[in-house]
């Protein structure tokens, strides 16, 4: 564990969580940072509506394929698990015989990862997500890099509910709600991002995150005036308005 | 999970419409979220360039008033959810935030005898069609499957709202859509687990057909609806771009 990496992370963190802050940016971020700590291969953040549909938040990569992967986990796997029992769920070597979870773990071992972990966003007595871990080796993490996932989870958990009264249940919901439109905002963008310029959604995806830091706007806001613009011009010209 | 919960309540909003002998309307939707959540009453509004516009349905008077106050004062419920893409749920309206938040709205609502009022946006992404509000007589909270059914039943109505090709909004009193509502007509509309192509094509279509998003949207699903398929097969193939919409057509073309 790199422990200088291992400080720059959370204090990088922290340093988002101020004005601009964008929820989606924010735990993209944090995924990001989690494959460099945990040495993974990629990582998600899931997120629980009140329907009790396990939505992703971000993930380390736009990749269909892992995409795909947490779109199963709404039927089985480690998040959903996690998600019900509220503790950390990990199945080392997926590859071993007769796997807990049959579909997800062909699908994941088919697309190179042989261990993951899911750790659970936990808000007092409710579980509102997780952070899903994916890895290439066979053997599952080691209890200290157990708790320093985990701490991140703890630290998506806050980044969702920063700035709010978390004494009201109904915040959480709230909440949850925002992140999740906020998430569909930015695949619509992708969508026309994509299409417009003929890049794939990962490209399409770090155009925007780009433009919004240079710009100094929310990742969000940027999206939905792309979405709801006139044209499809990218980046927008400064001149023109887009539409509310 | 979720598909089977969406699909009773789907069931209670249809056997509604069938008790009253027409087809599924935000009506149905409104008296299911009343009756579902033990509420007092609910109204729809629907929005013109995401600001709440007029109110399309309510279950009683109080409700109409309810509504009809927010659009006359220009604040309330149904502006911030449109704002913020969060529901409201002030469980109870004798408590400071709401006080503080609704300042004209609050002291009226309370004249009119309302408790709790929790209001629902009808949204996806970055289209903004309408706000689902209900309200009770009694302050409290809204138990999580309650919660949850009302969260289906916004996703219900935000469908039948954006069911026309056109993106017009529907006749006055929100009625049952035509064969371009993608579904509705008598059937459950696409209620599967959320996919994020299906947001993705929805972009991706506003470049080829050259439309805004809330027709985009309502071309994808009455495409899917004429090929009967699932919608999210047909969003799967154009993000992989094996099909592609047309403008003049808006029926495939194949890649």
């Amino acid at each position: 564990m790199d422990t200088e990496l291992l400080s720059d992370t959370f204090v990088d963190l922290a340093d988002t969580m101020v004005a601009e802050f964008d929820v989606i940016d924010f735990l993209h971020m944090l995924t990001d940072r989690s494959v460099r700590l945990l040495g993974a291969s990629a990582a998600g953040v899931v997120l629980a509506d009140p329907r009790g549909e396990l939505r992703l938040a971000a993930a380390s990569s736009e990749q269909a394929e892992l995409l795909e992967l947490f779109q199963l986990q709404n039927d089985q796997g480690p998040c959903l698990e996690c998600f019900r029992t509220g503790r950390p769920v990990t199945a080392g070597d997926l590859t071993g015989p007769a796997p807990q979870w049959p579909r997800f773990a062909e699908a994941a071992v088919r697309s190179g990862f042989r261990t993951v972990e899911a750790l659970p966003m936990r808000l007092r007595d409710q579980v509102i997500g997780a952070l899903n871990l994916f890895r290439a080796e066979p053997s599952p993490l080691e209890a200290a890099d157990v708790r320093i996932a985990q701490a991140l989870a703890d630290v998506a958990t806050i980044g969702l509910l920063h700035e709010r009264n978390v004494r009201r249940r109904e915040t959480v919901a709230e909440q949850l709600q925002a992140a999740l439109n906020s998430r569909v905002i930015i695949e619509q963008a992708k969508g026309k991002l994509a299409e417009r310029r003929s890049v794939d959604m990962d490209r399409a995806f770090t155009m925007l995150r780009e433009y919004a830091r240079n710009t100094n706007q929310r990742l969000t806001d940027v999206a939905r005036d792309f979405v709801n613009g006139a044209t499809a011009e990218f980046p927008p010209s400064a001149r023109r308005q887009p539409q509310p | 999970m979720t598909d089977r919960r969406a699909v009773v309540v789907w069931g209670q909003v249809a056997a509604h419409a069938a008790a009253h002998g027409r087809r599924v309307s935000v009506a149905d939707v409104c008296a299911v979220a009343v009756s579902s959540a033990q509420l007092s009453g609910a109204w729809l509004v629907a929005a013109r360039g995401g600001d709440p516009d007029f109110v399309m349905y309510v279950t009683d008077p109080v409700g109409e008033q309810l509504a009809e106050l927010q659009l006359m004062l220009g604040e309330g419920p149904c502006h911030d959810v449109l704002t913020s893409a969060a529901p409201v749920l002030a469980a109870d309206l004798d408590d400071a935030e709401p006080g503080r938040r609704w300042p004209a709205f609050i002291p009226a609502a309370r004249e009119l005898g309302a408790g709790a009022v929790f209001a629902f946006p009808l949204i996806v992404g970055a289209i903004r069609a309408g706000v689902l509000g209900v309200y009770r007589g009694s302050p409290g909270p809204l138990p999580d499957r309650q919660l949850g059914d009302l969260l289906i039943l916004a996703d219900v109505a935000t469908m039948m709202l954006l069911g026309s090709a056109n993106g017009d909004h529907q006749d006055g009193d929100g009625a049952g859509l035509d064969g371009d509502g993608a579904g509705l007509d008598g059937q459950a509309p696409d209620l599967a687990v959320h996919r994020a192509e299906i947001d993705q094509a929805t972009g991706m279509l506003t470049v080829q057909l050259d439309v805004p998003v809330a027709e985009a949207f309502a071309r994808l699903r009455a495409y899917a609806y004429s090929q009967d398929r699932r919608l999210a097969e047909v969003a799967g193939d154009i993000v992989a771009r094996r099909l592609r919409l047309h403008r003049d057509q808006g029926q495939d073309g194949g890649p």
